[in-house]
């Protein structure tokens, strides 16, 4: 059983890192906590699934598409909505959640609530790992989850843009001062945590079927992820990703599978309890220290 | 009851000859107490007026169905258009009789949304009172999706004395609220499957399956819903008396995507058939994972999205070899039960080919024959009145297309294994893109088989 809890542990964390990674991007650089991250998730996914089925795209350039779509929906999304309530975190959350449950609820009223919609997988077939079988695509999910890591990494560090995200999350005033356009960083910060969700839409979706209420648990995972490890903090993304995903499967092996859920709920409290910039975030570091 | 048979106005005529007869026999002190009693009686009767109304029909007065249910559930979905179907079948040939005159149905629905995570239940009640106060329907069909909104909904029920008849939420505890308050909840009926006929019919299956296979352990998983854990516990303790072992018994929270803990379980337990349980979207992701996990364990239970016609092109033939329940035919259309074969044709011809290759396996046939149950009833009756309805219905001893209808005491639809004598649900196989009948033997059209992955 150790194998299988190994490499499906690891496979549960790194879908959990790719859900949280985009939602986390956006808070650490912009403040803004994007609630329509799960909207934008099952959007891709019916984006997808509707330029395959009714263009009859090919899959690669459907994903391209519906990433550049979604990244776009983020950009829009900032000048739309966000720029008139900007500084104002309560009211951010109230219109970013409010636009995620009107594109789920719009999805619902379009009629999308059969089971036909299923995303392909990239590959089909499976290897053995350790004695274990483990498909193509959650093998790829591991890789994607990995290359997504190290691309945001080498991004944030050695690109202009990444490097004006880092600016901006670090002292907005300063960066401001040395000509980073607060507003349009902010907008692309969006954009790119959009497009994270996407991506992560089309290589987790295929595992299942695209249901309108995993929009209501993708944002779920996304805070709960980013609350454990730090909401503006990478690493903590990761970390927390690991601690949650690994202590679901063992409670779902070891104890019962319906308390899978309460793990995200606990954890929640707990650091909320313990250290509410949670285990990477420093945000509210100094206070704590107080 | 006087209520129940004058218009409004022929009411307050006969209360008030009534009450100025007694004022004649009366002094005068009595007189003033009466005429104040008078005034209360009339603010009564318009104020219970609107619940009391659509008891009446007059000539052309349409008789309102309500439908509340989870629209947004593929199982509400096609139950509401297998209602409009029936509506339009019975008004194409002139309405329902009722006494002296015909009466055309008109059918109303409302979204529930019950079967969404995070609706309270008391979300759907108000839906439900909404579509009764606003459009004051003579009888409610469908109804429920969720059996704790079902149980709950009883009540509600009972205040408006609306015969309602339910074909999805499956508790077996609305059988034994109507057998304890009979006079409270009598007007509660059900003609779609509940969860101790699941487990029976599952039950059959899987000694079927020890019979051809010689397998005897089992692993349960189920979603953690009323419903699905009473099928899951009815089912183990069938489990228990007849020889097999039980691995485990898991359940996942509605909206679970990772279903591997179990996997990895029946793996290392060596569980020969697994049986799930479930109506949510998300348990497509089980039938991957468990091809995907290779597990060497028969699929044998109920997966919502694996039912329906196009699930071996939706999950690319990865259902190949699961044995899955059709709750009732009609989605299926089995040849020993004519009706179920017409529905099936029907549905295609008025929704669309795509719409019935869409078909649920839980709740069309019986929603559809709801219809037929209610307008056969109040053609009985020769009212609309509840109490008389309520009695005509308990009689009603029809063929549907869920097979043959007559309710218990408890006001379940008998279920069986013969349609020529009860209602009926069938276990079918998917082998090679078709969906096989395999259960009960006297409707089956095939035999199971072992999937390629397991010989």
């Amino acid at each position: 059983m150790l194998p299988s809890i190994l490499i499906y542990g690891l496979v549960n964390s790194v879908i959990l890192a790719l859900i949280a990674m985009g939602f986390s991007l956006t808070f650490g650089i912009s403040g803004v906590a994007n609630f329509a991250y799960g909207g934008f998730y099952i959007f891709s996914g019916f984006v997808v699934w509707m330029l395959l089925n009714y263009l009859h795209f090919p899959f690669l350039l459907a994903v391209m598409v519906t990433i550049g779509i979604t990244g776009l929906l983020g950009f829009v999304t900032y000048w739309v909505i966000l720029l008139r309530v900007r500084g104002i975190p309560l009211s951010e959350v109230i219109a970013t959640f409010a636009l995620g449950v009107g594109i789920l609820e719009l999805f619902r009223w379009m009629g999308f609530v059969t089971y036909e919609f299923t995303l392909p997988y990239l590959k089909k077939g499976m290897i053995m790992i350790a004695g274990v079988p483990l498909d193509y695509q959650r093998l790829f999910i591991i890789v994607i989850g990995l290359a997504l890591i190290l691309f945001l990494y080498f991004f944030t560090h050695y690109t202009r843009i990444g490097l004006a995200f880092r600016g901006i999350a670090q002292n907005e005033r300063t960066a401001i001062s040395l000509g980073i356009k607060s507003d349009r960083t902010a907008a692309l910060s969006l954009a790119f945590g959009s497009a994270m969700a996407s991506v992560a839409a089309v290589v987790i979706l295929p595992l299942g079927i695209i249901s309108i209420n995993t929009g209501y648990e993708v944002l779920l995972v996304a805070v709960a992820v980013g609350i454990v490890g730090g909401l503006e903090s990478v690493p903590g993304i990761l970390v927390a990703s690991l601690i949650l995903g690994y202590a679901q499967i063992i409670t779902g092996t070891y104890f019962k599978p319906e308390w899978m859920m309460v793990v995200y709920l606990a954890a929640i409290v707990l650091v909320l309890a313990i250290k509410p910039s949670g285990l990477f975030g420093k945000f509210k570091e100094l206070e704590e220290r107080v | 009851m006087i209520r129940a048979l004058l218009p409004l106005n022929e009411t307050l005529i006969f209360y008030a000859r009534f009450f100025n007869y007694t004022l004649r026999e009366e002094d005068g002190v009595m007189k003033k107490g009466i005429s104040f009693s008078f005034m209360l009686f009339v603010l009564g009767i318009f104020v219970l007026y609107p619940f009391s109304a659509h008891a009446q029909l007059k000539p052309g007065d349409p008789i309102v169905i309500g439908v509340p249910t989870a629209l947004g559930s593929i199982e509400g979905r096609d139950g509401w258009m297998a209602i409009q179907m029936a509506v339009e079948e019975i008004n194409a040939k002139g309405g329902v009789q009722v006494g002296a005159t015909k009466h055309l149905l008109r059918a109303y629905s409302i979204d529930t949304r019950e079967h969404e995570p995070g609706i309270p239940v008391h979300d759907a009640l108000t839906a439900m009172e909404k579509l009764i106060l606003e459009r004051k329907p003579h009888a409610i069909v469908l109804g429920n999706f969720r059996s704790e909104v079902l149980l709950s909904a009883m009540d509600l029920i009972s205040k408006y004395k609306l015969p309602y008849i339910c074909s999805i939420a499956m508790t077996p505890l609305m059988q034994k609220k109507v057998t304890e308050e009979y006079d409270k909840y009598k007007y509660v009926f059900r003609n779609g499957l509940n969860a101790p006929y699941l487990a029976m019919y599952l039950g059959g299956v899987m000694g079927f399956i020890k019979k051809e296979f010689g397998f005897n352990k089992s692993y349960i998983i189920t979603q953690d819903v009323l419903w699905a854990k009473g099928t899951g516990g009815g089912l183990e303790k069938w489990y228990k008396e007849n020889g097999w072992e039980v691995a485990a018994f898991d359940t996942y929270a509605t909206g679970a995507s990772d279903f591997s803990p179990s996997m990895i379980k029946a793996r290392a337990q060596k569980a020969q058939v697994i049986v799930p349980i479930f109506d949510m979207p998300q348990s497509g992701i089980l039938l991957k994972q468990a091809r995907a996990m290779q597990i060497p364990a028969l699929l044998a239970g109920f997966i919502s999205p694996a039912v329906t016609e196009n699930a071996w092109k939706v999950f690319e033939g990865e259902v190949d070899g699961m044995i899955n329940m059709i709750y009732e035919v009609g989605p299926i259309p089995v040849k020993a039960v004519p009706k179920s074969v017409t529905f099936n044709e029907n549905f295609g011809k008025r929704w669309g080919e795509k719409a019935r290759t869409e078909l649920s396996g839980h709740g069309p046939g019986p929603s559809y024959d709801a219809v037929y149950i209610m307008a056969n009833a109040i053609e009985r009756a020769k009212t609309v009145e509840p109490d008389a309805v309520v009695k005509a219905i308990e009689q009603t001893d029809m063929q549907g297309v869920i097979g043959r209808i007559r309710f218990g005491k408890d006001h379940q639809v008998v279920y069986g294994f013969d349609p020529k004598e009860t209602a009926l649900g069938v276990g079918f196989q998917w082998v090679k893109g078709q969906r096989v009948v395999v259960f009960p033997e006297v409707v089956a059209e095939g035999k199971i088989q072992l999937p390629p992955y397991m010989k």
